[in-house]
């Protein structure tokens, strides 16, 4: 064992010294967990980030402050009030913000039984094409919202019914078209008269008794599967970031395995009196514990920093240690692809792409078609990032931990076996 | 100590070494000598335990060099540089010392002994990727060292060294005599083997063709002596086994302006014995 641990030494020693390995094991990895984290975070709007939008509001009446307030209520808006369309719009234009929107005069005044709708003006950077779509969605629920208002204020409405009725007889309307409408007004003033009084339009719970609303006609509640927020999403990005680190160990450490054996250093070894396995277990230790530290180092980023707190830490433990073991084998199995240091990084890092890609690790699996998300299974980085995430924010118990952990253990031993059998110790 | 019974390696069609038998006496510095390619290094690899021989047996002290407890007796210097850049000269010691499983203070003693004696002391703390290509070599030489092995196998061990290092290994490799270590030591460099050997093998093509003392060998295989006496009217070349009366007939005579002789060396020896140059 004393061997085993010189040799691992040794090679910890000399990653220490590698500029380049250090760069890509430990740096690499948090640069891309923390990119993508930040990604994801103003995809998401979480992390106090969102759209700046102008709003500017020309009609200054209740029901237009009313409609303001709700836009600056929403989260995935950061809202700042102008008073100048023509200012806001140039802001736009040149970049400042990504939109403006503009609550017209009479906003306040508009019915929804005649005359002229409810209007509001949008104006979005061109540049912002993938937002201009959600902007726009957002403000119609918005509006949507306001319409539902109306009609569960039914002295509003009957005001507006009445104000209908009364200009009904100016209108351009022929005679069959008035008595329509003066019909469709009256009944529903009488409706709005009635209504009430039979809680058709909700109030206090306990007067209302059995039945509730009776206008309700869809109830959609959430069920939260992960927490009261959802994961962060820095929680989602560091598993992959994690695995990138990961990957680049495997690599090095494999083409450091070919480097020994081109430059002699092996040859030396081999005449120590120790057998073969105790060397390849000396570099399977060493890869080991720097693949350990490496997520450790991530992990320890992601409580600290980002606030994330594993759901359970022993569960973590034991993904990280079923990585690592995994990862052991895959660094056996690339020392064994090329015979010059070269052709062992070129071919290693080439299936090292693949299963990242995969495997979820470049792109969510969620973006994948189905025979690609089949093919996943093949992938250990895809068992490997469901083993963190089942730790830290998927919530897994041990029986839910057993057929990732059990692939990627597995993975492991297979291949340092193999990779074992295969290895060719002779000098190029 | 060292015993070598017929042994043979073949790779593919290419015999590299056919049906060598000799035998290495405890305390014998002993040159393996011969051109690249005759089959030096694979023989060494033998010796180490490295490749199991096709046929014929190798014995070091009795053992079997695939055996850890008798590799352990062995200290190789390859003929590549088998040293880790990336680490100091001491840590490299240190290194090797604890595969060795060398304790703690015995690996510091022994790496101190051995900078000193290849004289590396003042650079111990540098790490190895800024050493000239002899001071590599004579680190590489120090690594083979550090378990105090009763076997040293030298395989090339000058191979791209500057005079200097050359002359402090030549230093060192009569230390490992005075200390009454068997030395094996691989070259094509004839004056080497002339210098530091008590006997050398000459080999080529994977056969020993001839094993005596460097002074056996040209008595063997060198030839005659060859004298060149220059006269007024041009040089005269004369073979012989009596140089000396050759020599005083020759300053004897008036119209001697100057002589030259000839003696044979292993370089000689080898033609003879191969009809090519060593360096061939």
């Amino acid at each position: 064992m004393r061997e085993i641990w010189a040799l691992a030494t040794k090679d910890l020693r000399l990653l220490a010294r590698d500029k380049g390995g250090l760069f890509f094991t430990f740096f690499f990895p948090i640069l891309y967990a923390v990119f993508f984290g930040t990604i994801f975070a103003s995809m998401s709007g979480g992390g106090g980030s969102g759209t700046k939008i102008i709003v500017v509001d020309e009609d200054r009446s209740e029901a237009s402050a009313s409609f303001a307030a709700s836009l600056e209520a929403e989260s995935q808006f950061i809202v700042t009030t102008m008073e100048d369309r023509a200012a806001a719009q140039e802001i736009v234009r040149k970049g400042g913000q990504t939109a403006f929107i503009v609550i017209p005069e009479g906003f306040g005044e508009a019915s929804i039984f005649e005359g002229e709708p409810m209007e509001l003006v949008l104006g979005v950077d061109p540049s912002k094409t993938a937002e201009a779509g959600l902007i726009q969605g957002l403000v119609t629920a918005k509006a949507y919202e306001r319409l539902q208002d109306l009609f569960l204020d039914p002295d509003i409405v009957r005001t507006m019914a009445r104000d209908s009725i009364a200009s009904i007889d100016d209108s351009d309307l022929n005679p069959a078209q008035k008595l329509i409408f003066k019909s469709f007004l009256n009944s529903l003033d009488t409706f709005l008269v009635q209504a009430p009084e039979a809680g058709v339009f909700g109030g206090d719970d306990e007067a209302d008794g059995e039945g509730g609303p009776a206008f309700n006609p869809v109830s959609i509640q959430s069920v939260e599967l992960v927490g009261d927020e959802g994961p962060s999403p820095y929680a989602i990005a560091f598993p992959q970031g994690i695995i990138w680190g990961i990957m680049g160990c495997a690599a090095g450490f494999g083409i450091s395995l070919v480097t020994e054996r081109n430059k002699g250093t092996l040859t030396r070894l081999r005449t120590a009196p120790m057998g073969r396995s105790t060397v390849l277990l000396g570099k399977g230790l060493a890869c080991f514990l720097t693949t350990i530290a490496v997520a450790m180092v991530l992990l320890l980023l992601l409580t600290l920093v980002f606030g994330v707190t594993p759901s359970s830490l022993p569960l973590l433990i034991v993904a990280v240690v079923s990585i690592a073991v995994c990862f052991v084998g895959i660094m056996m199995l690339l020392s064994t692809l090329g015979k010059t240091e070269a052709a062992a990084g070129g071919i290693g890092w080439a299936v090292m792409i693949v299963m990242a890609m995969f495997g979820g690790g470049m792109m969510p699996l969620a973006f994948m078609k189905g025979w690609m998300i089949t093919l996943s299974h093949l992938s250990p980085v895809k068992w490997s990032i469901l083993a963190m995430e089942g730790a830290i924010w998927r919530e897994f118990g041990p029986a839910d931990m057993l057929l990732p952990c059990g692939v990627l253990v597995a993975v492991g031993i297979v291949g340092f076996v193999l990779g074992s059998k295969m290895f060719d110790w002779n000098e190029h | 100590m060292i015993t070598l019974d017929t042994i043979s390696k073949r790779f593919g069609t290419l015999t590299a070494v056919d049906g060598l038998s000799l035998s290495i006496e405890p305390g014998e510095v002993f040159g393996l000598l011969g051109p690249n390619g005759a089959g030096k290094s694979t023989t060494i690899a033998m010796m180490v335990g490295l490749l199991g021989p096709d046929s014929g047996t190798v014995r070091i002290d009795g053992g079997d060099p695939a055996e850890a407890a008798v590799r352990a007796t062995l200290g190789v210097a390859p003929q590549s540089l088998a040293i880790y850049d990336d680490m100091t000269a001491r840590e490299n010691l240190t290194f090797f010392g604890s595969i060795y499983g060398l304790d703690g203070p015995t690996r510091t003693r022994r790496a101190d002994e051995l900078l000193e004696l290849v004289g590396l002391t003042d650079r111990a703390r540098d790490r190895v990727k800024g050493f000239s290509g002899g001071m590599k070599r004579r680190v590489n030489l120090a690594c083979a060292l550090v378990h105090d092995p009763k076997v040293v196998l030298l395989d090339e061990p000058t191979a791209g060294v500057d005079p200097q290092s050359r002359h402090a290994i030549f230093e060192i490799v009569r230390e490992l005599r005075a200390q009454g270590r068997t030395v094996v030591y691989t070259t094509h460099y004839m004056e080497e083997a002339q210098k530091l050997c008590s006997r050398v093998g000459v080999i080529d093509k994977g056969a020993l063709l001839a094993l005596d003392s460097v002074e056996g060998l040209i008595g063997a295989h060198g030839g005659e002596s060859i004298v060149r006496i220059e006269r007024d009217e041009g040089e005269e070349r004369v073979q012989t086994a009596e140089p000396l009366a050759v020599l005083q007939r020759a300053l004897a005579s008036e119209s001697t302006t100057g002589v030259r002789v000839d003696r044979p060396d292993l370089e000689t020896v080898f033609l003879n014995l191969t009809g090519r140059s060593l360096r061939d």
